[in-house]
């Protein structure tokens, strides 16, 4: 059965990379000013971490030769015609993205929690771990409700932690606020996750103060990637197209 | 890289994070497009290997299996 994965979407029909995913054909699919970049796919598609990659690499290949909006990975169509109504319903907002990303990248700054118990103090403090029972001899309805107002303060603490680190990183950094895409606590173990958008020839350079800025983090060790594609930055700018905004 | 007290995630070699990181963001970021559009994220396998989506998958795929059960 024939299909397409969308990768990526540039104005016009610029050159792209040879072919598509597992050695399958590429194409371009044009929907006025602009044009859908996917693999022709035939055959089983279950897609796997290698795909995920390979997907990146290609669409970075595509970035490299014009600008362009990374489409979600994982996203099929089914025929040519479905994949062009598809990119023609949005393609004012899709226009107006791409020339609002130009030549820009992204730059990943990830802090992950040292200790990722949620309930003990990041920074290596005294507060009860996980499983103590700071109420030993009441009761055990009170001790459970004492253990779970302990387990919420202390989340409470680790997201004012995070938000604080995030002002100092971002302090540091010095990027503007449009330009920033901001977690804290996305998950157990991750304090903070900024996506920060700038242009490519200061790419390397951004990347090098981000690594400085986190390197020495209490309670935190920081992990700067990319640059990549603006993977974080699609749909806003593409919304912010429709508004006008700036 | 690891050590005592070391959460899972932090414990991980660099390289390793940049590409779960990255699987984060080429699942979860980009332009989504509307029409007669499915996501497909198939199995286990890729799912587990994102940082901020693995606890959501993992949580989701245990629904499932209660559901199936």
């Amino acid at each position: 059965m024939r299909r397409y994965l969308a990768h990526a979407i540039t104005r016009g029909g610029s050159a792209g990379p040879a072919e598509g995913l597992r050695g399958q054909p590429l194409r371009h699919i044009s929907a006025g000013e602009v044009g859908l970049w996917a693999t022709e796919w035939q055959g089983d598609a279950t897609l796997a971490r290698s795909d995920a990659l390979a997907h990146h690499d290609l669409v970075a290949a595509i970035c490299e030769r014009a600008p362009c909006l990374p489409v979600r990975f994982g996203t099929w169509l089914a025929t040519e015609d479905v994949a062009r109504r598809s990119v023609a319903e949005g393609q004012a907002r899709f226009a107006a993205a791409v020339d609002r990303l130009g030549e820009r990248q992204e730059i990943a700054v990830t802090l992950l929690w040292r200790d990722a118990s949620a309930d003990r103090d990041p920074t290596g403090g005294d507060a009860p771990a996980r499983g103590a029972d700071p109420t030993a001899g009441t009761g055990p309805g009170r001790a459970f409700l004492d253990r779970k107002r302990t387990a919420h303060t202390a989340i409470d603490d680790r997201t004012a932690m995070a938000e604080a680190l995030a002002t100092r990183v971002r302090a540091e950094l010095v990027v503007e606020p449009s330009d920033v895409r901001q977690e804290t606590c996305p998950s157990a173990e991750v304090a903070l996750s900024l996506s920060l958008l700038v242009r490519k020839d200061g790419a390397g350079a951004l990347r090098a103060r981000a690594a400085m800025a986190v390197a020495d983090l209490p309670g935190v060790r920081g992990v700067v990637s990319g640059p990549w594609p603006p993977y974080s930055f699609t749909e806003d700018l593409a919304q912010a197209g429709v508004s006008g905004g700036s | 890289m690891s050590g005592p007290g070391l959460g899972p995630l932090a414990a991980l070699p660099d390289e390793e994070l940049t590409v779960l990181d990255l699987v984060d963001r080429l699942l979860n970021r980009g332009v989504v497009l509307t029409g007669e559009v499915t996501i497909s994220v198939a199995g286990v396998d890729l799912i587990y290997l994102g940082l901020n989506v693995v606890f959501a998958a993992v949580e989701t795929l245990a629904q499932k299996e209660a559901r199936g059960r």
